[in-house]
């Protein structure tokens, strides 16, 4: 195989044969309690015995045969993408991972901006799903969306992604309006000894070109772990839809972090950190940087009467620095191009308190503060006023779930939250889940979330300074008085572990929305017009069917499917105007199938084809309908753990095509395509 | 030469197909409880009046199915426990069992699981399981998937109360959840 960086890859080939067969680290003494050895199945029963009872706890296990966990009998419709799950689909960052989530729609716009959503609005600045690592909010309180780009983490060590469809704002507050994604992190103590990974994609192949990760967690004593690690990507560029050349938006990220964990009876302190920076190529030109880090601290104490309290703390630093292209208005050069930058700090402090208040009432409530200082450097045609913008917000919640019969649980709570922008905002909802039997749970939810306003929607100023001398000087304007969305959901479900080997999931949704971002203008201003200003003249309903499958045929083969339906319809309040015609908000397929296969074969090997179909799907061009015609395409993973140490694997990322549309933003960007891909991966575990 | 491309896949993904159906393989998560019952061997400690000679076999059991393969046997072979050879024996019903130390009861036997271990309860047996209700039923140790590792959990209410004393290794190892 011809690697791009075919060097790095024989150097880890050579550096993992060295220390599988040149007994580098065969010679370490016995492990010790906190073993540093991560060995895996794959010798024969003469060397395994050999493990101790702490290495054989460490040991990961394909194909664990499921018991009722604690999210099975949550009621709400959850996906949860176990460490293996990810492992096993080749995944190379958190958005691909994240592909493997039924209930979302995961759509590439290039080689580093992706839309993710639960139940529709996946609009460019998608803005209606809340996204945590480890507790630390991601989102941007610019867009109320996520910069992708920039949430990074070592894979090997994430321990699940939930991912909930449906609002959260009970318990997750503003902005968990269509979903939650919770990424999870393993602790220290789980993540002992060395891992090291690296690989590089086929010459031809331009996604992922190189990388490489290495993780060491260690014992400080009997009850204190720590880990740090570091990573690098390098990823090309996707090409041009139109001719498939190289649209040059290839990028680096280079992150680093570490994390302790003491943990002792009843008692679990967490401190972690992470740095990162990227440099992107911009297809229209220039070069854009993203960095950041965070501190996190939680402590968490369980009593003994399974009562427990969690305190958390984080800081958190995002820098963007952005060439934004010339701007338009019509045919009119209006600005400039420029940089725009952007420098956020947050502090947020999150306190809970869970308790069981008698037989029948299982407690929860808790408060939170977060503030906020975002400096953003205006480009000549973006601009966001005031700026540093400096907010607080406030949040208190209380959940009570009630036994209403043995098998009948009511969970009614409300949070009730302060912003600077819209003030009080409540998100109550009632949650109804019936056990029919140990295995089979029906479940009905009522829920009301808002989205409060982001910066776009309030402050921004689309800057015409070419244009001042006919008296425009903004193109597009947030309107200070912007209200927040609000969601009235209702939702009905049912999952069944049929018998050990069949589970199987349906979710589905009545969603009403109200107040939702629209598009009008200024009666007598320039031209009588202009500038344009967000409003909230949209009303919508969607509902739909999420449906996950999973069934364990044999021992070694694993089957999942999943399917999800989605209706829109979105209109604008009577006797109001949306320019966009009610477009903007919505770039949603409906209907989505996922099919894949786990395979574990002799001699050690892993065989993961994934397979999906996306529908075809309507976007915004401006005021009249694009699309973006449906796709099917197909990942495949192989690997061979050749020891307990060392596992070799190639990923075939969208192999159906040599590249296909995923997306489509109204934009001066010329529109990009997404490529087959295909790359090898060297990993060790000691 | 797209159309050959997934030709070729699909004929990959069905040679997959034909190659395990072929291949009969312990899953990883057998082996690895195959080899915590090797290990338990080891921490578990019989008065010496249990065995009725000093080379009387150490017996593990394994009652109904037997998920294993051949993979405990292979693991057991030519180890010994204080000059006790170690052998696996398989019982089909509960009236079987005699003389083991360590008793794995199958997931196939999880009907009956209460009265099973009911009718073990004054032998000298270490028993082992992985059904949901095994501790609470009267069983020694479970098996817990944790995240994608196993992990086990110990019934302290009945490991008190042994004439065999299971090794504070064991102990402090196990998770500290309740059934």
């Amino acid at each position: 195989m011809v690697f791009q960086h075919g060097w790095r890859v024989c150097a880890f080939i050579a550096l993992s044969l060295a220390l599988w067969s040149g007994k580098v680290f065969a010679q370490t003494p016995e492990p010790t309690e906190s073993s540093t050895v991560t060995p895996s199945i794959t010798s024969s029963p003469v060397e395994l015995k050999k493990l101790s009872l702490e290495q054989l706890m460490n040991l990961d296990v394909t194909s664990v045969a499921k018991e009722p966990q604690p999210y099975g009998q949550a009621p709400a419709a959850i996906v949860v993408l176990t460490n293996d799950a990810i492992r096993r689909s080749g995944a190379s960052s958190i958005p691909e991972a994240l592909q493997l989530a039924d209930n979302l729609n995961v759509a590439q716009k290039d080689s580093h901006d992706w839309s993710i959503s639960a139940r529709g609005f996946n609009t460019d600045l998608s803005n209606k799903l809340l996204v945590l690592i480890d507790g630390r909010s991601v989102y941007s309180p610019l867009f109320s969306g996520v910069f992708w780009d920039a949430q990074d983490y070592l894979l090997e060590d994430i321990d699940r992604i939930e991912v909930i469809s449906g609002p959260g704002g009970t318990l997750w507050g503003a902005n968990a309006v269509n979903g939650v994604i919770n990424i999870t992190s393993k602790s220290a103590k789980e993540t002992q000894g060395l891992y090291i990974e690296g690989g590089g994609g086929m010459e031809w192949s331009p996604e992922l070109q190189d990388f490489e990760a290495i993780r060491y967690g260690g014992a400080l004593g009997p009850d204190l772990f720590y880990r740090f690690y570091g990573k690098y990507d390098a990823r090309g560029s996707e090409p041009l839809l139109t001719n498939g050349n190289a649209a040059n938006d290839s990028w680096t990220n280079g992150q680093g972090g570490f994390r302790i964990d003491s943990i002792t009876t009843g008692q679990h302190l967490t401190i972690q950190g992470d740095i990162y920076s990227n440099i992107e190529s911009i297809s229209t030109g220039g070069t854009a940087q993203k960095s950041g880090g965070n501190i996190l601290e939680r402590w968490t104490r369980t009593f003994d009467d399974d009562s427990n309290v969690s305190l958390q703390f984080y800081y958190d630093h995002t820098f963007i620095n952005d060439p934004e292209p010339e701007a338009f208005l019509s045919t009119l050069a209006a600005a400039p191009p420029g940089i725009f930058t952007d420098r956020l700090d947050t502090i947020d402090l999150d306190f809970q308190h869970h308790f069981h208040l008698d037989d029948h009432n299982n407690f929860s409530w808790g408060f939170g503060y977060r503030y906020t200082d975002d400096l953003t450097g205006a480009s000549p045609g973006l601009a966001f006023a005031p700026s540093p913008l400096l907010q607080n917000l406030y949040s208190l919640f209380a959940q009570d779930e009630i036994r209403l019969l043995s098998n009948v649980f009511l969970t009614a709570g409300s949070k009730v939250e302060h912003n600077d922008y819209t003030g009080y905002e409540y998100e109550p909802s009632g949650r109804l889940k019936w056990d029919v039997t140990e295995n089979q749970m029906l479940w009905a939810a009522v829920s009301r979330a808002v989205r409060m306003p982001s910066e776009v929607d309030t402050n921004e100023r689309g800057l015409t300074p070419l244009l001042n001398a006919f008296h425009i000087t903004s193109s597009i304007n947030g309107s200070p008085g912007f209200l927040s969305e609000v969601l009235v959901a209702y939702e009905l479900g049912y999952r069944a572990q049929l018998d050990k080997n069949f589970s199987t999931s349906i979710s589905t949704f009545f969603n009403n929305y109200t107040d939702i971002r629209s598009t009008g203008t200024t009666p007598g201003g320039a031209l009588g017009i202009l500038p344009f200003v967000f409003q909230n003249n949209l009303m919508a309903q969607t509902w739909g069917v999420e449906l996950t499958t999973d069934y364990q045929v044999l021992d070694w083969w694993r089957l999942h499917a999943g399917y999800d339906q989605l209706n829109e319809s979105v209109w604008v309040a009577p006797g109001q105007l949306d320019l966009n015609k009610g477009l903007n908000e919505t770039a949603d397929p409906p209907n989505q199938i996922f099919v894949r296969s786990s395979m574990d074969l002799p001699g050690h090997l892993e065989l993961d084809p994934a397979f999906r179909w996306i529908d075809t799907f309507t976007y915004n061009n401006s005021g009249v309908p694009g699309t973006v015609p449906n796709y099917a395409e197909l990942d495949v993973r192989l690997a061979w753990h050749a020891s307990p140490n060392l596992e070799l694997s190639v990923t075939g990322q969208n192999l159906l095509h040599p590249y296909h549309l995923e997306y489509v933003i109204s934009s001066p960007a010329p529109t990009e395509a997404i490529s087959r891909n295909v790359y090898g991966k060297v990993a060790l575990r000691f | 030469m797209i159309l050959s491309r997934r030709h070729f896949l699909t004929s990959m993904i069905l040679a997959g197909f034909v190659l395990l159906g072929a291949g009969q393989s312990v899953s990883e998560e057998y082996q690895v409880k195959a080899l915590f019952l090797f290990n338990f061997a080891q921490f578990v400690k019989w008065p010496s009046s249990d065995f009725s000679s000093a080379n009387e076999p150490f017996r593990i059991g394994v009652l109904g199915e037997n998920p294993f393969g051949t993979f405990l046997s292979e693991t057991v072979k030519g180890e010994s426990v204080e000059g006790h050879p170690l052998v696996v024996q398989h019982y089909d019903s509960p009236a079987a069992v005699k003389d083991c130390k360590i008793l794995f009861v199958s997931d196939s036997e999880k009907e009956a699981i209460g009265q099973i271990l009911a009718a073990l309860k004054d032998r000298d047996v270490l028993t082992v399981g992985d059904t949901p209700d095994f501790l609470k039923e009267g069983g020694i140790i479970r098996f817990v998937p944790e995240g994608n590792k196993i992990h086990f959990r110990v019934g302290l209410d009945r490991a008190n109360n042994l004439k065999f004393s299971i090794s504070s290794k064991v102990l402090r190892l196990a998770d500290p959840g309740k059934d």
